[in-house]
């Protein structure tokens, strides 16, 4: 055992569901569940089959490239190395960017199948999110009660950078019907990929990452709040719980307070809504990862406490360069009792995703 | 204070690096230019394991008010220790890091005798 994975005490007693846990899976892999031709695309294109965004996540050599390209990995990397007693897996983060959409509807159920047939199957306390092509809602809600009684299967995820129109669309409701219907939650997730492509022009013009992704998850995620409460989305899937992965919680006290500000002027185009902004995305969960880093630690308990113990569930955002260590969670928490802390480590992911731990 | 032996002179060759266990502790002892220096391993950013990681350059600036210009230079090449888990970097040879001003690898004295390298903790 490393150095690394001997934590401290409360870590290793603690139970932890980590919400946010990347595959990286080869085309070639993901080739093996699709139909012709898509089978013949994956395996043979010499070109990436899927949307890249071309950036140089490993900083020229400066940062390790990691992956998890196997159950074992995410068992030894993951789970063994950082404590985490249930990973929530996801598969791929870019078929809503994909502009074949009879492509991307055929790698929906290829990726699912893959999920569950080389990850879930392997170790019963693997969850699986499943991947949502959302340029055919309907054909998403097929795949929805196709995986319905996956047992694993606990939520979809549905990727926020890239979806046409904002993902409050009534164009939707197929697709959240679906999901309510299976008892499959919702976790929406951002990019740093297609942000240069899918949002104002001006985005295009940015030179390094770090402004990029600085701004993607974030920016990706407010539309996406901002769509499902002004067309009224919780108030139409009551049974929906709705998770938001990979953008901080530094943006959502300003979305809760600037929407209700708005709400009491234009109550008119958001005319679904009963009751304040504020309390719909008090029912919502959002994921720890990436943790802020302020440079007075008061200031990030002042945030956590104002988020909530009853909102905030820990990501990893295992393997990815900018992923947290559950430490650097834990170290804000010491300020909230036990029961507290136990909701932000496992009981609120469990109760957003329904799992039976 | 104990002194411990971590291996002799000629198992550290200039620009490689031992990790070793101390007294319940991942220290590692780097050879850079003939000098040695000793740190923990462990990152002061989330406690990765900061001493596995590239050894690299890293990228300055400087900005010249007359001709409104900026320079880039790649600098410091062999020099600057990068945590393999996120890429904070530090100086090899003194332990700062270089994003942050009061941050610095706790560090240990190293020294010579009779061809055996010695960490004092």
């Amino acid at each position: 055992m490393s150095q690394q994975a001997q934590r401290k005490e409360s870590i290793q007693d603690t139970t932890i569901v980590d919400t946010d846990v990347h595959l990286s899976v080869p085309a070639k892999e993901v080739a093996k569940y699709t139909d012709e031709p898509y089978r013949s695309h994956m395996a043979n294109t010499g070109y990436a089959p899927l949307p890249s965004s071309g950036w140089d996540r490993n900083l020229a050599g400066k940062i390790e490239h990691y992956t998890v390209q196997s159950p074992e990995d995410v068992q030894q990397r993951l789970c063994e190395e950082f404590q985490i007693d249930y990973p929530i897996l996801n598969a791929t983060s870019k078929l809503p960017r994909l502009p074949q959409s009879d492509l991307a509807v055929n790698l929906m159920s290829a990726y699912n199948d893959l999920l569950i047939d080389q990850y879930l199957d392997e170790y019963n306390h693997f969850y699986g999110l499943a991947s949502l092509a959302t340029q055919k809602p309907d054909k998403a809600a097929e795949e929805l009660d196709r995986l319905g009684d996956e047992d694993q299967i606990v939520g979809a995820y549905i990727a926020t950078t890239g979806p046409n129109p904002p993902l409050g669309d009534p164009e939707y409701d197929i697709l959240y019907q679906a999901a309510q219907d299976n008892d499959i939650h919702i976790a929406y997730h951002g990019s740093g990929g297609a942000f240069m492509f899918e949002f104002p022009r001006q985005n295009q013009s940015f030179e390094k990452f770090i402004e990029v992704h600085t701004m993607a998850h974030t920016w990706s995620q407010m539309m996406t709040l901002s769509s499902l409460l002004v067309h009224g989305v919780p108030e139409k899937f009551p049974d929906l719980n709705f998770t938001f992965l990979e953008a901080g919680i530094g943006w959502i006290p300003m979305m809760m307070f600037r929407l209700n500000k708005e709400y009491s002027i234009r109550r008119s185009e958001a005319p679904l809504l009963k009751k304040s902004p504020e309390e719909y995305i008090r029912e919502f969960y959002f994921a720890s990862q990436p943790i802020g880093e302020a440079n007075d630690p008061t200031h990030m308990k002042q945030l956590i406490d104002m988020v909530g113990v009853d909102a905030l569930t820990f990501a990893s955002d295992y393997p990815h360069w900018d992923f947290d260590h559950p430490d650097a969670l834990e170290q804000y928490l010491s300020t909230f009792d036990e029961e507290g802390r136990q909701k932000v480590m496992y009981k609120n992911a469990s109760d957003a995703f329904a799992l039976e731990l | 204070m104990t002194d411990h032996i971590v291996a002799s002179v000629d198992e550290l060759e200039e620009g490689g690096r031992i990790i070793t266990q101390l007294n319940g502790r991942e220290i590692c002892v780097f050879n850079i230019d003939g000098e040695y220096y000793a740190y923990n391993n462990w990152c002061a950013h989330q406690a990765g394991p900061v001493c596995e990681g590239n050894i690299t350059g890293t990228t300055e600036a400087s900005f010249d008010p007359e001709s409104l210009e900026v320079s880039l230079e790649y600098c410091h090449e062999g020099e600057i220790l990068n945590c393999p888990w996120h890429g904070w970097e530090y100086e090899v040879k003194s332990g700062k890091c270089l994003s942050r001003q009061k941050v610095q690898l706790p560090s240990y004295p190293v020294r010579i005798e009779e061809e055996e390298i010695i960490v004092t903790l």
